[in-house]
């Protein structure tokens, strides 16, 4: 019975202690098609950006996520936008980001699969990526002097 | 060690909680009482299997409002093709207009009835299936949504009345997208059957499309569409050319209200960020409801961007309801330092007896250090009801260091007959927000907050007033 107690412990110590990973997952674009997280990822790192329209952090962020983009694509990194606008926003994503000239890959996660896989429970929320599908940071909102952190933040795994 | 590291690099165990102290109450109470809310998310994930468990309590001196309940739990298998749910899951069919289930991240819903408070969502209590292959999804739902009104106080019969069988099939060719539908709702007295098809697609890189028709089969008629008692019709059109964007979409809902409100076809109304046109929503009348609803996106070289909106919504019950709205904002940058934000927004909205409402206001970031700034905000409306003219108006004074810390002072007056007797009524609140980790942040209210009808994620609810002090720990369960 000690036995399996202490196993039980050292199970569930293993289990707490797992950070957590991005599994593959499918959806749709902002083009109709479907796209991969495994065909999208970084080859070092993936930011992953959880918006919607109506979050104005969210639209605040985007032009920072494109320089962002601009300055780390060519060191391995990607961006991804996960648009969580429900039925009664979504047919904005398309024409909104496109007149934002957004240039990393917008997904549309309709049914918010995505985000309630990933416990994320704000809008914007950012996820760091590692390059095995692991979350190595979180940061939720999006307010003047974020970029400056989010750049910081990605460099300090990018070494 | 050697067991625990290997189902180390496979397992996962996640989740999220929500903790919320209130000490006060709403401002008809005669006595200031405290209440705890506690929301703990659990999912446990290993390789293609994961579990999900979530508890929910609530704590009141008020008789009948207390509960500790395992409010969802489900059972979830994945594989490339394959994804079998059982258990709670959200699932939604086309646009809602058959079948609606979701989720409002951190609200907190209480109702002036019950008093008991729950998380805001519409789940759906059995089990789901979907096959995907290349071009061809299909989707299987059987279950019982949540009728989100009642609280976990009250019996499953209650708050899970509705009954669902729903098969969806999907495929795409060409970036064209064909997908029809079937329902059947059974409420244990009554069976209706319901259908839907759906097209869309990319005409172009620059235009696409979206429509969907559903309809109630029991009257439904190949030869003469005039008969159909029930239906919805919802089409959009999407064009974008550089900097320019369009939506437009058009709405025509006749007696589709299934069951006790498990599907939310589009509103087609803007939802607002700013507080008082977010409050002034009109809400979707699916029993009778036409209209169309325009928006216009430009972004300048400088990244400003301009944004207008024309929203059209006919209620027919008898008498003739016609709600519109004109709404334009500019976002801009001053010295590519402080963010603005100001809108005009004009409506007449005969619902709530509101004439010729206007709406003005600003919202501005100043960029004070590298990493700090200051937030102020204005919000003005002035409509005209039964001949008299009433004001709200909202004052916010913030401070912000990154994310980290966010301050904020909220004034907001009112003289609105609905809203104040006589006189001009004050709410003034200060709450504070910050990130003590990368796991929990804190929040804390202290003060009056005004209430009202509000919209969140698509979704338009009542928030009660609230006087007194709130704390909220938001934590994730991540190492």
């Amino acid at each position: 019975m000690k036995k399996i107690i202490i196993m039980s412990c050292l199970i569930f110590t293993g289990l707490i202690l797992a950070a957590q990973n991005v599994q593959n997952f499918v959806l749709k674009d902002i083009e109709n098609n479907n796209r991969s997280f495994n065909e999208l990822k970084g080859e070092k790192l993936t930011l992953i950006d959880f918006w919607a329209t109506w979050c104005k952090p969210c639209t605040k962020a985007i032009p920072e996520l494109n320089r962002i983009y601009d300055e780390l694509k060519l060191q391995g990194v990607e961006i991804i936008g996960i648009n969580c606008d429900g039925p009664r926003s979504v047919s904005k994503v398309g024409p909104f980001s496109k007149s934002m000239n957004i240039k990393y890959p917008v997904l549309i996660d309709i049914n918010s699969e995505i985000k309630t896989a990933l416990n994320v429970i704000a809008f914007p929320t950012l996820l760091l990526v590692d390059s095995k599908g692991k979350i190595i940071w979180i940061h939720e909102g999006f307010v003047s002097g974020d970029t400056e952190t989010i750049i910081d933040e990605i460099k300090k795994h990018l070494k | 060690m050697l067991l625990a590291s290997a189902v180390e690099s496979q397992a996962q165990l996640s989740g999220s909680n929500i903790a919320e102290y209130q000490y006060g109450g709403l401002p008809s109470d005669t006595a200031s009482f405290s209440t705890f809310y506690d929301r703990l998310v659990l999912n446990y994930n290993y390789k293609s299997l994961k579990a999900s468990a979530t508890l929910e309590q609530f704590h009141t001196p008020l008789p009948g409002s207390n509960y500790i309940k395992l409010s969802r739990f489900s059972l979830q298998y994945k594989s490339r093709e394959f994804e079998i749910k059982a258990g709670n899951f959200y699932e939604t069919i086309g646009r809602g207009i058959l079948l609606r289930s979701f989720e409002i991240p951190g609200a907190i819903l209480e109702d002036l009835s019950y008093r008991s408070r729950h998380y805001f969502h519409r789940d759906i209590l059995g089990m789901s299936a979907k096959y995907n292959y290349k071009n061809f999804n299909a989707k299987f739902i059987y279950g019982n949504p949540l009728n989100y009104v009642f609280p976990p106080t009250h019996e499953f019969e209650k708050r899970r009345f509705d009954n669902i069988a729903a098969l969806y099939a999907e495929y795409n060719i060409y970036k064209q997208t064909i997908g029809i539908s079937g329902m059947r709702y059974f409420n244990g007295q009554n069976e209706k059957y319901y259908s839907m098809t759906t097209l869309s697609g990319n005409i172009s890189d620059n235009v696409s499309y979206y429509t969907e028709f559903a309809g109630n089969m029991s009257d439904f008629s190949l030869n003469d569409f005039s008969k159909l008692s029930s239906f919805a019709i919802y089409g959009g059109l999407n064009l974008a050319f550089e900097s320019f964007g369009l939506s437009a979409e058009y709405k025509n809902y006749k007696n589709f209200l299934i069951g006790t409100g498990i599907n939310e076809p589009p509103a087609l109304i803007k939802e607002h960020s700013y507080k008082v046109l977010n409050r002034s929503t009109h809400v979707l009348q699916p029993l009778n409801e036409t209209g169309y609803q325009i928006e216009l996106f430009y972004t300048f070289p400088d990244l400003s961007t301009l944004t207008f909106n024309n929203s059209l919504a006919i209620n027919n019950f008898g008498n003739k309801f016609v709600y519109q709205e004109y709404f334009l904002e500019y976002d801009f940058s001053l010295a590519n330092k402080h963010d603005i934000k100001s809108f005009i927004d004009f409506a007449e909205d005969p619902f709530k007896l509101e004439k010729n409402r206007i709406s003005i206001g600003m919202n501005a970031d100043w960029k004070i250090f590298n990493a700090s700034s200051l937030r102020t905000e204005y919000e003005f409306q002035n409509f005209e009801r039964l001949g008299k003219h009433y004001e709200n108006q909202i004052f916010v004074l913030g401070y912000g260091y990154k994310s980290k810390l966010i301050l904020n002072l909220v004034a907001e007056t009112s003289n609105d007959s609905f809203i104040v007797s006589n006189g001009t009524k004050i709410w003034l609140g200060g709450n504070i927000k910050y990130q003590l980790n990368k796991n929990n942040a804190i929040q804390i209210f202290a003060g009056e907050r005004r209430g009202g009808p509000a919209c969140n994620a698509g979704v338009c609810y009542e928030v009660l007033d609230f006087k007194g002090v709130e704390i909220r720990l938001k934590t994730r369960i991540s190492p």
